[in-house]
């Protein structure tokens, strides 16, 4: 009896020959140096010391990605490098701006903080029904307004879904970090129920931002307030918001990921996450399981650092659709049956293909997000050094 | 004449705070709502309910507020010691609701005996009633607004009425939530909207008690 090709196991694939590599990387490397070094811009040697250092740092993942032909390792080194520096450097600005890291009201009311992605979701029904951003941030800004930044991150994510969390996000990567300390988990059984919380976090984040004309999810359940900016404390509530900070952080983005092994703040927590995962719908790359070549031995399950999969899914050949398309499954599997793809070809066209065209356009995003920061705490760290 | 012209101005009033209505009663009102019976007529039951609690909070608090004379002149204090209970037993009744939505799942957890998680009827009719009554309390902006110019009527029927007609005019902008009625229920609908109603009464227990707490917890 003829047995199917694709029933059968696959060898792993040979790495890629180093000249193929570097011809690959070669955009990677002119996008680079372009966020890098644009022309015209003047800056102080350690900028340029420090955006070389990243640039280089960028290139080389890539080309490590191109050459092993495997994505999560490589992604994991840059996605927590981000989630180290980024409080490195963010925390030095606004103590020179500031002089502390506590911000007040009024700074908040004056739109004098940073712009940050979280609030995206809790802006859209006030927006809508009062035409007022609660936004407690700059709106003016030619550079960093928040219209432009929207609109960046909307053109980003209709093509990425939800790989934005795994290649632009600057606040996954210390709990990716952690959860990559232990060698096994210590709890393995996880309620598959807390999939649903960030859904619940964000339905109840939009609903109290229009109730209360604030961005609710800042002002009250921001783990990362811990490490960036927080509620200058002058009164009781202050303190309260500060506590309930600190103990997210403490437990979502240090405890639980080490004793579970996956981002428990992603998973359980995140309503921009959560937000993200409709993108999921619209972008065209998603990661498929050919149902033919998987014999669920369900490695991947274990792998998948965001609780994105489930026995019923791998059943129906596809993730959860809160999938952050991280590649650590498809590089898992024993019989290559995952794969990238891109919607509406067949499940077994060209893989790396569409892995290729999905890793050129998010690294893309991953050099100018996340590369300007690490970009700016290897600065950091390099003006107290020199 | 004056009668009819309060009455526009009050609808109008109304209309134009609609708005800010919703805002202030959606955290309330949308999770309790996707928790319940999927459909166009329990929804319509539902909101139906509700609203008529809602009046009746509306016309409870200006029949004692101007009986004390209080309706325009509440001070800040007070105010915000009645608040402060308002949020506490929100925050109850959303708690109580959610936990009441698991346990009348808890047996019948298969297929779409899950979506029909209030076999008891009444429980839906109970807890709109008691989140109507307690956001027609709540002294939301538009109420406020509503307070100070039903308090220059020449009499209590007169602010009675002007309240009872402001009611009408935002009522309007609540139609559309029977629309939730449409929206699919599945397991992961029910509990995120439970979940959901934890973490908002969650937040108006801790305001609450906050508000309740006064300068010991703003610190002015």
């Amino acid at each position: 009896m003829a047995t199917d090709a694709r029933t059968l196991p696959l060898a792993r694939p040979a790495p890629r020959g180093i000249g193929w590599s570097l011809l690959l990387t070669l955009p990677i490397l002119v996008w680079s140096l372009l966020m890098f070094f644009n022309p015209g811009s003047s800056k102080t040697p350690i900028w340029i010391i420090s955006g070389a250092i990243t640039a280089l740092f960028m290139t080389t993942l890539f080309f490590m990605m191109m050459r092993s032909r495997s994505t999560y390792r490589w992604r994991r080194i840059f996605f927590v490098s981000l989630g180290v520096l980024f409080p490195i450097g963010f925390i030095y600005n606004i103590v020179v701006m500031r002089g502390t890291m506590g911000i007040p009201v009024e700074e908040m009311i004056a739109g004098r903080t940073p712009f940050c992605f979280m609030p995206i979701p809790m802006l859209i029904l006030p927006a809508a029904f009062t035409r007022t951003l609660v936004f407690p941030g700059s709106i003016a800004s030619a550079s960093h307004g928040i219209a432009a930044m929207v609109g960046v991150w909307l053109a980003l994510t209709l093509v990425m879904g939800k790989g934005w969390c795994s290649y632009a996000c600057f606040f996954g990567g210390i709990e990716e970090g952690v959860a990559a300390i232990p060698a096994r988990a210590k709890i393995r059984k996880l309620d598959p129920r807390l999939r649903y919380l960030p859904w619940a976090v964000l339905l109840a984040m939009v609903l109290l931002s229009l109730a209360l004309f604030e961005p609710a999810y800042c002002m009250w359940l921001c783990p990362f307030k811990a490490v960036s900016e927080y509620v200058a404390a002058r009164n009781l509530l202050g303190l309260v918001q500060n506590v309930i900070f600190i103990l997210l952080f403490a437990g979502l983005v240090i405890v639980l990921p080490f004793l579970t092994k996956k981002r428990t703040q992603c998973s359980w927590f995140c309503p921009f996450g959560a937000f993200q995962s409709i993108f999921n719908k619209i972008s065209i790359f998603e990661v498929k399981i050919d149902k033919e070549r998987c014999k669920p031995c369900l490695v991947c399950l274990n792998a998948c650092p965001n609780l994105s999969l489930s026995k019923e899914s791998v059943a129906r050949g596809e993730t959860l659709l809160s999938c952050m398309k991280c590649g650590a499954c498809v590089d898992v599997c024993p019989r290559q049956a995952i794969v990238w793809h891109i919607k509406g070809t067949e499940i077994a066209w060209k893989p790396e293909r569409a892995r290729l065209m999905f890793l050129y356009a998010a690294w893309a995003m991953a050099i100018m997000f996340g590369g300007s920061i690490i970009a700016q705490g290897i600065a950091t760290i390099l003006h107290f050094i020199v | 004449m004056p009668a009819f012209a309060s009455c526009g101005e009050a609808i109008i009033l109304g209309l134009v705070s609609g708005p800010a209505c919703i805002a202030a009663c959606g955290p309330i009102l949308v999770p309790s709502l996707l928790a319940e019976h999927k459909g166009f007529r329990p929804h319509a039951r539902y909101l139906s309910v509700f609203l008529a609690a809602r009046l009746l909070g509306y016309m409870l608090f200006a029949v004692v507020a101007w009986e004390l004379g209080l309706l325009a002149s509440l001070l800040p204090a007070p105010r915000l010691l009645l608040m402060g209970v308002v949020y506490v037993l929100l925050a109850g009744v959303l708690l109580w609701y959610a936990y009441s939505a698991r346990r009348s799942c808890a047996q019948p957890c298969a297929d779409s005996k899950l979506v029909q998680i209030t076999e008891n009827r009444n429980h839906g009719v109970t807890g709109a009633a008691a989140l109507g009554l307690l956001t027609g309390l709540n002294l939301c902006p538009p109420f406020v607004v509503a307070g100070i110019r039903a308090a220059q009527m020449g009499s209590m029927a007169a602010a009675l009425l002007f309240f009872a007609v402001f009611f009408l005019g935002t009522s309007i902008w609540f139609v559309p939530f029977v629309g939730l009625g449409c929206i699919v229920r599945n397991q992961a609908v029910i509990t995120v909207a439970r979940m959901a109603m934890v973490l908002i009464a969650l937040y108006y227990l801790s305001m609450g008690i906050a508000m309740l707490l006064g300068k010991k917890a703003y610190g002015y």
